[in-house]
């Protein structure tokens, strides 16, 4: 019975727990995206606030791939800001693997040069 | 623990097992739609900034008023598609179909009211309210609708 029980508990906190990441990720991903918006792109700035927000959500920065498109974005211009991470999900007597968690927002350039 | 009492406890099991499985299987389910529904009105919210974060440039030089533009209800359903795309595995139907029905409505001066919520908006507003069919495989599975609608709604104002 411990084969089918500890498995149970371990999906529900598991994924429980990667949902919870995920949706982090999500967060800071669509705050990064506006302030690139405002910044005009990929700029030393953004990837700070990007390491610092993620800290504060509980989440390795060094960890996160970061990808931000355009590096230069025009003002009324899409940009897009994407985060990547691999989390690795253990069930006990069924399986162990890495998933990778993907967020990106798009905002818009602010800045009119 | 005798003989007798780990049998008993095995079989206890095997009888509970369909409804501990149509738990999990409900709990993972319904925590898959709420990341879903958060992250649809994440996307919402995101593109009501992103209209109300461009102003009506001649009214501005002319007056100083903040007034949105005309476009700003296009550039929302444009930015909600683009940021509800990241869904789309989870959608019923497309992240386009789905913003080109949701109801954007622009109120660009102040006061206004909204005829839809009742709502009086004290700045110029856009307000989206979108209906976003989830795919539900799992309740599917418990005998409860393959697709379940959440109705996400968003409104923002420059300032």
């Amino acid at each position: 019975m411990v084969v089918v029980l500890v498995p149970l508990l371990f999906a529900i906190l598991e994924f429980g727990w990667l949902t919870q990441r995920w949706l982090a990720q999500d967060g800071v991903a669509l705050q990064a995206a506006r302030y690139a918006g405002e910044l005009g792109g990929d700029r030393p700035e953004l990837r700070s606030y990007i390491q610092e927000q993620l800290r504060l959500v509980g989440i390795e920065p060094s960890r996160v791939v970061v990808e931000v498109e355009p590096a230069y974005v025009a003002w009324r211009d899409p940009v897009r800001v994407s985060l990547r991470t691999d989390e690795r999900i253990v069930l006990p007597f069924v399986f162990a693997t890495t998933l990778t968690v993907r967020s990106s927002a798009v905002a818009r350039g602010e800045v009119n040069r | 623990m005798t003989h007798d009492e780990g049998g008993t406890a095995a079989v206890t099991t095997l009888v509970m097992l369909p409804l501990l499985l149509s738990v999990l299987v409900g709990v993972l389910e319904l925590g898959a739609l709420r990341a879903v529904a958060y992250r649809a009105a994440a996307a919402a919210d995101l593109a009501t900034i992103v209209a109300v974060g461009d102003q009506d440039q001649s009214e501005l030089a002319r007056t100083g008023a903040l007034r949105l533009p005309e476009d700003a209800a296009d550039t929302a359903r444009d930015y909600f598609a683009r940021n509800l795309s990241g869904s789309a595995p989870a959608l019923a139907v497309g992240a386009d179909a789905i913003a080109a029905s949701a109801d954007v409505a622009s109120f660009p001066t102040a006061p206004s009211l909204d005829p839809r919520t009742g709502a009086r908006y004290d700045r110029p507003t856009l307000r989206l309210i979108a209906a976003v069919p989830v795919r539900t495989p799992g309740f599917a599975l418990l005998l409860l609708p393959a697709v379940t609608t959440v109705t996400i709604r968003s409104a923002s104002s420059p300032r």
